[in-house]
């Protein structure tokens, strides 16, 4: 009954989706480690930067690619900045710091997406492009259209040399640092919130181009955040909290669950289907599926 | 006043009139204090202030009052990422190595103000010269150490800094007994090379044996301080605040 050709491409769209999921995810997993929040805003990174996509796209040829060195680099700047700010009403005398962090960055998202609504109205803007057309088809395989291709070669990419960066060099070795122990680390003579500026610079610059792709793919809308938001913690809930290759399987199950879902059941209903898993992985496997969270005990 | 000037030409810690405390608990009341050759032991009974102290020294709590001077260099109110790169490192209670690093890569982070990497390869191999069980270790987490090696680690990558003073707080704390002897053998090394030592101690016997200088701390306040010598006369003090 199944249709083997229909079942490989779901299959390719689930996989290549996956790639640009997974730099959202250990992005986002990498801010709970490093600074210790838990960053509500992520999936209004995604959509700022699927919106600077639909506005500097136009002025470049219609070209989208074309916005993606200028995400990065505004991203960057703009995470080195929030990040003192999210350090500020995390630490100190404060109480409960995780829930600073969720109420900061709740607003954060809140005022993003309002300031976005506002500006550009509630309808869906399109990121053009010229690779939107087109795909190579393998035979008894199936297409890999071209988008969806060159989006997971981003991430796959911007997953390596981030992965690079936190594992072979001395600036990821302090974060790694950071990550573990924030006091010991500062022991050590390491500038923590230089380096924990540079981790979420490097996230939102990641999580923002990663935004100038889906807005390619699906399209760009104020409201679509949420949903990528809720992505986020889906990854990082399977892949166990503080887990960065779990995200990588995360990722992956993230993206052929929604190609899945939306074939076979319904385009709608894929946060459901999402929710469903995290909530029997939570029973199941707190730790994530792979059992090696930090919650894992 | 001796100046802990001995020929190592190590700089004399020292701490005057120290107040400080959490939010507005105030724990430390005018604590003066001065390290001296070799092993300087603070110790005291439980909630006595001691670690407080400690960490008033390597900058973690920020000093409500008084001075902290190494040597000529006023670090007074400096953040511990600076007080390292005086000379001064600190192995933290448990040790403080980060276990999802590798062992070498916990020696580096020790050396992570050192950026000359023909140095940091010259301090790599001296700490393996005095540390050799952890030549085979160099790629393996070192969370997956025994205590005993994970001790080995926290103090070679203190001795990655550079630092010639080590403010120790706790080192035998979580050791399994027959583990207790080794740690103070390793710290010994330490001395032996030259280090001024700043210890805390629970086990104040096997402290005592290392000590060169002894402090006793009780209720934010300095009780006793004189060698070791002196200490076993007092007899009352002993008792009271040591359990001796």
């Amino acid at each position: 009954m199944v249709d083997i050709g229909l079942f490989t491409q779901i299959v390719i769209n689930g996989l290549l989706l996956g790639g640009i999921y997974i730099t959202i995810g250990v992005g986002f997993s990498l801010a709970f480690g490093v600074l210790e929040v838990v960053d509500f805003a992520v999936g209004e990174y995604v959509m700022v930067g699927a919106f600077m996509g639909a506005v500097l796209a136009p002025v470049f040829g219609a070209e989208g690619i074309f916005v993606i060195p200028i995400v990065l680099v505004v991203f960057f700047l703009a995470g080195s900045l929030i990040q003192p700010l999210i350090h500020h009403v995390t630490t100190g005398d404060r109480p409960h710091p995780l829930l600073m962090g969720l109420v900061f960055t709740f607003g954060l998202a809140t005022f993003l997406r309002g300031s976005v609504l506002t500006i550009f109205g509630p309808n869906n803007q399109d990121v053009p492009s010229s690779l939107l057309t087109g795909g190579v088809t393998v035979p008894g395989v199936g297409t890999f259209p071209v988008v969806r291709t060159v989006t997971a070669v981003f991430g796959v990419t911007g997953l390596l040399v981030f992965m690079y960066y936190l594992y072979r060099t001395r600036g990821g070795m302090a974060i790694r640092a950071i990550a573990e122990d924030r006091t010991n680390a500062r022991l050590m003579g390491i500038n923590i919130n230089r380096y924990q500026s540079i981790a979420y610079g490097a996230y939102a610059a990641l999580t923002g181009s990663a935004g100038v792709f889906i807005g390619m793919i699906f399209t760009a809308n104020p409201g679509m955040g949420l949903q990528y938001t809720a992505f986020a913690f889906f990854m990082v809930v399977l892949a166990g909290m503080g887990y960065l290759p779990g995200v990588i399987l995360a990722g992956i199950v993230l993206g052929l669950t929604q190609s899945f879902t939306a074939v076979y059941i319904s385009g709608n209903l894929v946060l459901l289907v999402l929710f469903a898993i995290i909530y029997v992985v939570l029973l199941v496997s707190p730790a994530g599926i792979l059992g090696k969270g930090e919650w894992a005990t | 006043m001796s100046g802990g000037n001995g020929s190592k030409d190590v700089p004399t810690l020292s701490a005057t009139g120290i107040e400080a405390g959490y939010d507005r608990h105030q724990v430390l009341h005018g604590i003066t204090f001065e390290s001296r050759d070799g092993v300087t032991c603070i110790f005291g009974p439980n909630g006595s202030g001691k670690s407080t102290f400690l960490k008033t020294l390597n900058g973690i709590v920020p000093v409500w009052d008084g001075t902290v001077t190494y040597g000529d260099v006023d670090l007074t109110g400096a953040k511990p990422e600076e007080i390292v790169t005086h000379g001064i490192a600190t192995l933290p209670q448990g040790g403080g190595i980060f276990g999802s690093l590798s062992v070498e890569e916990n020696l580096e982070v020790g050396a992570f103000t050192v950026d000359d990497a023909a140095a940091i390869g010259d301090r790599k191999a001296e700490v393996l010269e005095v540390f050799p069980a952890l030549e085979d270790k160099l790629g393996q987490k070192a969370r997956d150490l025994s205590g005993g090696q994970q001790m080995m680690v926290s103090l070679g990558r203190a001795m990655m800094t550079g630092a010639d003073t080590f403010l120790l707080d706790e080192p035998s704390a979580g050791l399994a007994p027959r583990l207790v002897d080794d740690a103070f053998g390793l710290i010994e090394r330490l001395v032996d090379r030259g280090a001024q030592v700043v210890l805390i101690e629970q086990n104040v016997r096997a402290a005592l044996r290392l000590a060169d200088y002894v402090y006793i701390l009780a209720e934010g306040e300095v009780q006793f301080n004189g060698p070791p010598e002196d200490l076993s006369e007092e007899d009352e003090l002993m008792e009271l605040y040591l359990g001796l």
